[in-house]
């Protein structure tokens, strides 16, 4: 096949395309999952036996099945659920894309909350002490004292997570989804040029880790401000 | 007799207000009993010392006063508030004292100025430009303002101790805990950050002082505690305290510490 007729052109924008819809898919999940690990970790850190057991059993099992089988547990059994949850008189449409998201939201806030566990237990307990001697309220010591060190400490943690995530975004293509790797993958068969389609889809993963990394130095910096200074 | 004169004579006879009340304090780690039946009453101005062997439940009692740890038996009122575990009585006593730690307990992400400026603005809701005046006239008075830009960690441990002393008084508490302030400092450091202790205590400040620095505690303390095994074992005015201890606990700590 020639290098940029119409025809390699048109799988070219194709895959574009589901570049496009692979950042979306990434985007939405880790964030989500972001929001929600934290939040879960947070919860999770209480005392209370019941949160415990359950958050036990339940990050187990999200952490030990494989994230594909989520991912087709939300796409082919995602309407029959939300149909028991919310009545069965109304049907509901479940996307590729949406079980997606809620598949990578679901695996990876489990690891983001174990990760936020870590950074407490990581944090001197002076620091809690501190602000309660202080009398900074619970939510302003958390807000100012120890999510600004939490952050430092679950940093390169947050960064491997981001990381694959992108890479397992893929997995959602055999729920159906046209996404970068799907597109690269028809192209690759129609036009019989299996390089060039796939390693271009490595290029986008390749970029996109070497942005990664050079934001991941540049927070670094930042949030170890005036820890920084003692190895210097 | 007029209602004057009773009250002119209560006033030269009464004693200073009460500060701290305990009474029959007791205190749980599970089954262990790290308190038990502490009665200890602190006078507004009253600077004690309170010494004791390791393990013996200092660091727990002062801790109780600021309900840093809850007790589970007795009662402590602070300034006239009972610490009985709610919210508001938790944070008005907080209000009331300050406290120092033997790890100094900065926050390493935040400048020296901001250390000071946090709780001032978060607690007592001073604008930026109030609380970096009351940060900047405590840092100070303590003589390290001229590092107020600097981090925890670019800092000796004297100097953050000193810091962790004005970031406290920042809040304008009438009460400061000290637990081992210089315990955790090399000997050189040690005089500076008893000096800044002894200033305050020069100035009226109630304090209540964990410390094994008993050169400290005669000059500065008006009594000193000793405890042992979770309880006050004796308890007199420092001359007495140091010339004529009763017990045979205190004089074989006092044989010891003063070698
Ligand atoms: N969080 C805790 N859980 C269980 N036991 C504790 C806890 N904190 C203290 N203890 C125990 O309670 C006793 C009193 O401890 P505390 O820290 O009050 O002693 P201390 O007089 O301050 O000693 P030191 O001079 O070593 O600081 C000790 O036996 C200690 O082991
Ligand atoms: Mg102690």
């Amino acid at each position: 096949m020639e290098l940029f007729s119409d025809q390699f052109n048109g799988y070219l924008w194709q895959m574009a395309q589901g570049a496009y819809v692979t950042l979306q898919l990434f985007a939405a999940g880790f964030s989500l999952a972001l929001v929600i690990g934290v939040l879960v970790g947070i919860i999770t850190l209480s005392k209370n036996i019941v949160i415990q057991a359950f958050w036990k059993v339940y990050s187990s099992i999200i952490m030990g099945v494989p994230s594909l089988l989520i991912i087709f547990l939300l796409y082919y059994g995602g309407s029959a659920m939300l149909s028991g949850i919310f009545g069965t008189d109304r049907s509901f449409d479940v996307t590729p894309f949406g079980a997606g998201v809620a598949a990578l939201t679901i695996v990876y806030a489990c690891y983001i909350a174990e990760l936020v566990h870590g950074a407490v237990m990581n944090l001197p307990k002076g620091q809690f002490e501190a602000c309660s001697a202080l009398a900074i309220r619970p939510i302003a010591a958390w807000r100012h004292v120890i999510l600004p060190q939490l952050t430092r400490l679950a940093l390169p943690g947050l960064i491997n997570i981001w990381m694959i995530v992108l890479k397992d975004t893929p997995l959602v293509s055999l729920a159906g989804l046209n996404d970068l790797v799907a597109n690269a993958k028809i192209a690759a068969g129609a036009t019989k040029e299996p390089f060039i389609f796939f390693i271009a889809a490595s290029l986008f993963f390749i970029a996109f880790s070497a942005l990664t990394l050079r934001l991941s130095a540049r927070l670094e910096t930042r949030f170890n401000r005036g820890i920084a200074e003692v190895k210097a | 007799m007029s209602a004057l004169q009773t009250s002119d004579l209560t006033a030269v006879a009464a004693p200073r207000p009460v500060a701290v009340q305990m009474t029959k304090v007791d205190k749980y780690y599970g089954k262990f009993k790290a308190l038990s039946g502490i009665d200890l009453t602190v006078r507004k101005g009253e600077k004690i010392v309170i010494c004791g062997p390791s393990g013996s439940g200092k660091s727990t009692l002062i801790r109780t006063i600021n309900r840093l740890e809850p007790h589970d038996g007795g009662t402590i009122v602070v300034n006239g508030i009972t610490l009985d575990g709610s919210p508001t009585s938790v944070q008005d006593v907080r209000l009331e004292c300050g406290m120092v730690f033997q790890q100094f307990n900065l926050f390493p992400h935040l400048t020296i100025l901001e250390n000071c400026m946090l709780a001032p603005r978060l607690t007592r809701k001073l604008s930026k430009e109030q609380a970096e005046a009351v940060a900047t006239k405590y840092l100070e008075r303590v003589h390290i303002g001229a590092q107020a830009h600097k981090f925890p960690s670019q800092l000796s441990g004297g100097q953050q101790q000193r810091v962790a002393i004005a970031r406290a008084l920042c809040m304008e508490p009438p009460i400061m805990l000290f637990d081992e302030p210089t315990s955790a400092l090399d000997p050189e450091m040690i005089k500076e950050v008893l000096q800044v202790m002894e200033d305050l205590a020069e100035d009226g400040m109630t304090m209540i002082c964990v410390t094994h620095e008993m050169g400290f505690a005669r000059r500065v303390a008006n009594r000193v505690v000793f405890m042992d095994q979770g309880e006050i074992v004796e308890e007199a005015g420092t001359d007495a305290f140091f010339e004529t201890p009763k017990s045979d606990r205190l004089k074989n700590f006092l044989a010891q510490i003063l070698h």
